[in-house]
């Protein structure tokens, strides 16, 4: 490794290139250090070395957040060594920092503000709507024609392989450098104004001297995941992949695509017009978000004096909504079979953990239950209520099998009443209104496991998720999950190609039911009772909303939907509600004009107003499949298709996709 | 535009045995209206037969029949012996019948490649948990079922192969048509119906298509059934032509014998200038 | 047996508010194959505004008018919120169904359940969210006729339930616009070829379903004397079960099936809690809902439908 390679580069493109994105990671370092980062990084030096102490804030907690801002450190150096190689240069410096400020500054500020990460992102999915429009029209208004993606695919020699690789090595080096630079003249102002103890000088000291080390080595890595995604690279994996297979050139198979489908791959390509919006940075993003996930109980009460309990219990409540998002997902996403008494399903796997985990199965069977090894039930009974759940979401979903999508979707919503009225109803096995309670919480070895302790909890709604969403992933992309599309797409067409019609709708319910089983039956055990007025039609509703909402089909997508909805539901009002009793804030002019008024009774109106607003204005949700975007804006037709009388498109009320099958 | 009439050494019509589809008196009646009256055909291994007649002559409510998405009022179809009466499309699929729709059905929303992928979905045995778990056996079957749809869309030439990953709404209407066929191909079928397969094309699509449903034939070895409106194409390409009109077969025979057919000629331009016009007929088509 | 024929008297008034709603249900489904989520919801705001006009004449609920008074009273109740809830129902579907006409079948569905939850919201943001009283201002006569007694509200209910059936039918059947709707529900396409103005149409089906709705609105209070935010929900969905089970795009169907329901409902309650915990009334929902899945399952096109066979 010469010494060349450390020098500030000297051509002037090079140059601006390194100033653009060196400001642009900047930006979001600096203010997350100064907002929480130092804080974090120097309490943990002195908890560690001083007998300093932080009320309500354990050693492991001080370290496993410490872990969380080194984490942070270096998935942005990764980053800087990322971007700089996987940048075409062609967009302008300004475009870039506008974007960094409104992507990550804003988030910041607005959680700052509100004091709450739930109300503060909530206003960013309305923030950021509003500047895509605004950019839209200044866009427009100034004529600007950003390049065209496609002219940047193109094969790369080795030479320019490895300038790039060299660009990213030095860029991760010279962000290291610039960004411990800032950090020590901002550590000298206060050692000359107050003193630094002395742990904390010692970090100092080695940050300024490891940090572009660091840099160096994480911009390597992350300019070589750059150069992994070149045409050369991907033509190298597709060969291999294909080696049976007459071989494609993937360079005219991009340039041979529909300017939408095109622009989708370019998306994944090096070198990129936005790297930031790239497939490559998304993994960078994604390794951050589940740093964070998994360590958020350690960082709530650093970034958040009070709260914390609340918070993460909400946060895994929560949890239940974005496995039912995942379960409905495939219901609705992937077979699109509209059901609206999914909450059928949530019932049943809630209640069968509550009449097996608790008092009530004395009273159903007679025999004593030990309060010591009983709750160890709970992990084989989260399955039994998965199959349980499954097998009434196999045998309710027969009588639906002929029917077209508003009927079927009436049927699913009879269910949906009719099931919490027999738990209702049979009080002698399930008490009725009253409901059952007491249920057990389940038992790990080691963990003081009960409904008040939400961090378990948490950790068992995480996994669950993750186990979830490779479920929904490895069903997506199987035979199974391409004859959910299909049948959805155009049923008869489906069926002539060999799919069997009632089996694959089967199979659907039976997998959505089997994830609100599990739903369930995790509710039952966190919240530790379970009455029939729990499960209505509109919580059915809510479901749906999430699912649509955030994006039929898209798996991240009803992940962020069901989190939004959540948010709206259970937290936001409620907070709303909070600030506007407080006479100090800004919401107090509401209770003042309307004194009965709640925030919390027009959540049904509110939600209402979202459901009618996204369908006519972005129906295909927040974070939409590129296959569902697709559909619902048409954006260009292809060359020579004539759509005669003959051609209906499905969707358009000619088409007749039933089958009646005699 | 003129089209070669290749000889395959298929035999004389007449009494016909060893037929691999055979329908027998087969009638579809939609409450008052007969569809279907009768309709006899037999289908010998890798021949190529058409079924023409005016519109609302019952052809693609044949095609329906054959392949389960509506049951005969009465009649039987049977293939390779075995009846086809009373099954559900999919399980037609599987015993080896696949079509394609006048109006081309593919899933929109899907991509080139995916489409043939679903074709392919009788041919497949991953279960539930197989996809879940994803053991090798699984692993190779997907592998394997990638290359044989890249296969098959390479039939048809590079052009399809080059936008395999494109939304299938996005194509050429004739591209569309191809994808459309390689979908049915894939479900690996022994008789193949095409509906209208040239519809909406002109004159130098017609032909290719007509060369890749013969190569269908003779590269593949399928028995083709198709329904046809060019009546140059159908003339060209097919052993044997059944006529149908008014849901009835009133004729069926070589191609020459079809053209020059009164009761042929008559159904389509209506009896009193069935003398006139055999001839003009005859010589409009060469 | 008196029992019985009692409740199948109390069953056909209820049957007939049933029917009422269930019109609107018909008519839209038929014309653009939607089920309007949000018209129960539309029958319930009908029973709010009627209480809101009594209330601005100044009758409440312990007011007895008289003569002409009372009967200028009910007149402006019925028709103003006939005509509220029609301009309601134009306005919503200008709103959140016309520009999703062309969308994918669940877009239109979900904004109608949007349109339902925020209807909801206004008629508890409007009257609270416990029972409000109806004025009961029409003189309650009791008839006898054997051992069945009925009231006159039950005969008044009935009376306008029938007339407004009549008229509806009259208008269906005899009228140019009538027919025009008919053409429209048959074929939207070719009825535009023939120069009928498809939005016109579809806005005046919208007009005279909701309005029909707000009728049913104004005597559902007359007869129960009281109404609820949530009473659009309750009712919309066994109204929808009562136009399928007449065959849902038929409005004759949409009569039967209404009164045939109101029966069924009402001979519920004799189910014993031998055979059901709670005795039938408990589970009424239930076996309403089950109908409705047994109608679907086994003849989906109801009892004056017609099966349309399918084009492939």
């Amino acid at each position: 490794m010469s010494m060349r390679l450390l020098k500030f580069p000297d051509e002037r493109e090079t140059r601006l290139l390194f100033v653009k994105w060196l400001v642009a990671l900047l930006i979001p370092v600096l203010a997350f250090t100064l907002w929480d980062g130092e804080s974090i990084l120097n309490n943990t030096l002195l908890t560690l070395f001083t007998g300093f102490t932080v009320e309500g804030v354990t050693t492991i907690g001080f370290v496993l957040s410490t872990v969380f801002v080194l984490i942070f450190y270096a998935v942005t150096f990764a980053l800087a060594g990322y971007f700089l190689a996987a940048d075409s240069g062609r967009r302008s410096m300004i475009e870039l920092w506008i974007d960094v400020v409104i992507f990550t500054l804003v988030p910041m500020l607005l959680v700052i503000l509100t004091t709450s990460l739930v109300v503060g992102l909530a206003l960013c999915i309305v923030v950021w709507p509003i500047y895509f429009w605004v950019r839209k029209r200044v866009v427009a208004a100034l004529h600007y024609a950003p390049p065209d993606p496609l002219d940047e695919v193109m094969e790369l020699s080795p030479a320019q392989q490895d300038a790039l690789k060299d660009r990213g090595r030095s860029g991760g080096f010279w962000f290291g450098t610039a960004f411990s630079l800032i950090w020590l003249v901002i550590d000298l102002v206060y050692l000359f104004s107050g003193g630094l103890p002395t742990p904390v000088l010692i970090f100092v000291i080695l940050r300024t001297i490891l940090f572009p080390v660091f840099g160096l080595l994480l911009g390597q890595l992350g300019g070589e995941l750059a150069l992994r995604r070149t045409l050369g690279a991907l033509q190298k994996k597709a060969d291999a992949k294909d080696k049976n297979a007459p071989a494609v050139d993937l360079e005219s198979e991009i340039k041979s695509l529909s300017p939408t489908r095109a622009r989708e791959e370019v998306k994944e390509l090096v070198p990129n017009d936005q790297p930031m919006r790239s497939r490559g940075a998304q993994l960078f993003y994604l390794a951050l978000l589940a740093a964070f996930v998994l360590l958020y109980p350690a960082l709530d009460p650093l970034l958040f004096s009070f709260g914390t309990v609340g918070r993460i219990s909400g946060f895994a409540d929560a949890g239940y909504y974005v496995i039912l998002a995942l379960g409905l997902n495939i219901v609705v996403g992937f077979a699109g079979l509209l059901d609206l008494g999914y909450v059928a399903f949530f019932a049943i796997g809630a209640y069968t953990w509550a009449l097996i985990g608790s008092g009530q199965f004395t009273v159903l069977t007679g025999l004593q239950v030990n309060p010591q090894v009983w709750p160890w039930l709970f992990w084989p009974v989260l399955i039994l209520s998965a199959c349980v759940a499954a097998f009434w979401g196999v045998l309710l979903g027969i009588p639906t099998l002929r029917l077209r999508g508003d009927y079927l979707a009436i049927v699913t919503l009879g269910f949906g009443e009719i099931i919490p009225i027999i738990f209702l109803q049979m009080d002698k096995y399930t008490n009725g209104t009253n409901g059952v309670v007491g249920i057990f919480s389940p038992h790990f070895p080691g963990i003081n496991w009960t409904t008040f302790t939400p961090v378990p909890y948490y950790y068992l709604i995480l996994a669950l998720i993750v186990l979830l969403i490779f479920i929904n992933l490895r069903l997506r992309d199987s035979r199974l999950g391409r004859a959910w599309i299909a049948i959805r797409e155009d049923e008869i067409a489906a069926a002539s190609s060999g799919i069997n019609l009632a089996n694959t709708k089967l199979f659907a319910f039976g997998a959505g039911a089997f994830f609100s089983g599990i739903a369930g039956a995790y509710h039952a055990a966190k919240v530790g009772n379970v009455t029939p007025d729990a499960f209505s039609y509109n919580d059915s509703i809510i479901y749906l909303a999430m699912v649509v909402i955030g994006g039929l089909g898209s798996i991240p997508g009803v992940i962020v939907g069901a989190l939004v909805v959540y948010a709206v539901n259970q937290l936001i009002l409620a907070q709303l509600d909070t600030m506007a009793a407080d006479p100090s804030s800004v919401l107090h002019i509401v209770k003042v004009l309307a004194p009965t008024f709640t925030f919390d009774s027009i959540r049904n109106l509110i939600f209402g107003t979202i459901l009618v607003t996204v369908m006519l204005f972005r129906p295909e949700g927040l974070i939409p499949s590129a296959r569902r975007r697709r559909e619902l804006h048409h954006v260009d037709q292809g060359q020579d298709v004539e759509v005669g009388s003959l051609d209906v498109p499905p969707g358009t009320p000619g088409f007749e996709s039933e089958i009646r099958v005699e | 535009m003129s089209i070669e009439h290749t000889s395959s050494g298929s035999p004389a019509t007449g009494v016909v045995t060893d037929a691999l589809l055979d329908l027998s008196v087969v009638t579809k009646q939609f409450g008052g209206l007969v569809a279907v009256k009768d309709v006899d055909l037999q289908i010998r291994p890798q021949e190529i037969v058409s079924v023409i007649g005016p519109n609302g002559a019952g052809k693609t409510t044949v095609f329906n029949l054959i392949t389960g998405i509506y049951r005969p009022t009465f009649g039987d179809i049977r293939l390779e012996g075995k009846t086809l009466v009373g099954l559900s499309p999919d399980q037609i699929v599987k015993r080896g019948i696949a079509r394609t729709f006048q109006n081309i059905r593919l899933f929109n929303n899907m991509t080139v490649l995916e489409n043939v992928l679903v074709g392919q979905h009788t041919q497949l045995k991953a279960t539930i948990l197989g996809s879940l778990f994803k053991p090798p056996r699984v692993v190779r079957e997907e592998a394997h079922a990638r290359e044989r749809a890249l296969e098959l869309l390479g039939f048809f030439g590079t052009a399809l192969l080059e936008r395999q990953e494109e939304y299938v709404i996005n194509l050429s209407y004739a591209d569309r048509r191809r994808v459309e066929i390689a979908r049915a191909l894939a479900a690996n079928p022994k008789v193949l119906l095409l509906d209208e397969p040239t519809a909406g094309m002109n004159d130098t699509e017609t032909l290719e298509a007509v060369k890749y449903i013969r190569r269908l034939r003779d590269e593949l070895g399928l028995t083709i059934l198709l329904i046809e409106h060019k009546l140059a194409v159908t003339m060209g390409m097919s052993d044997r032509i059944a006529v149908l009109d008014y849901g009835q077969k009133i004729a069926e025979g070589l191609p020459e014998d079809i053209r020059r057919n009164p009761k042929v000629i008559a159904a389509y331009l209506g009896t009193a200038s069935s003398e006139e016009t055999s001839e003009e007929a005859t010589k409009s088509v060469e | 047996m008196s029992l019985v024929l009692q409740l199948i008297v109390y069953g056909i008034a209820t049957g007939a508010i049933y029917a009422l709603i269930a019109l609107g249900y018909t008519m839209v489904y038929g014309i653009i194959e939607l089920i309007n989520f949000a018209h129960g919801d539309i029958f319930m705001i009908g029973s709010m505004v009627s209480i809101a006009i009594f209330n601005l004449l100044g009758i409440n609920s312990d007011s007895h008018p008289t003569g002409w008074f009372l009967a200028v009273a009910m007149i402006l109740s019925c028709v103003g919120a006939m005509l509220i809830c029609a301009v309601l129902g134009v306005v919503i579907e200008r709103i959140a169904y016309r520009p999703l006409r062309n969308a994918p079948r669940l877009a239109p569905l979900i904004s109608a359940i949007g349109v339902s939850l925020i209807l909801e919201d206004v008629g508890k943001l409007w009257k609270g969210n416990t029972y409000i009283p109806f004025p009961q201002i029409f003189p309650n006569i009791t008839y006898k006729a054997g051992a069945i007694s009925f009231s006159s509200i039950n005969v008044f209910v009935l009376v306008v339930a029938l007339l407004l059936m009549v008229a509806l039918n009259w208008l269906i059947t005899r009228t140019r616009i009538g027919r025009a709707m008919r053409a429209v529900a048959q074929d939207r396409d070719a009825a535009a070829l023939m120069g009928v103005n498809v939005n016109r149409i579809i806005s005046t089906t919208f007009f005279i379903g909701a309005a029909l709705a707000g009728a049913a609105g104004f005597i559902y209070g007359l007869q129960y004397g009281s109404t609820i935010f949530t009473l659009g929900f309750n009712l919309g969905l066994v109204a929808f079960t009562a136009a399928v089970l007449g065959g849902i795009g038929n409005i004759v169907g949409a009569m039967v099936g209404g009164i045939l329901i109101g029966i069924i409902e009402a001979l519920a309650t004799l189910i014993p809690p031998t055979v059901l915990p709670h005795g039938g009334s408990a589970w009424s929902r239930a076996i309403l809902f089950g109908i409705l899945i047994l109608i679907l399952i086994f003849r989906p096109a109801g009892l004056l439908g017609q099966q349309t066979p399918e084009k492939v």
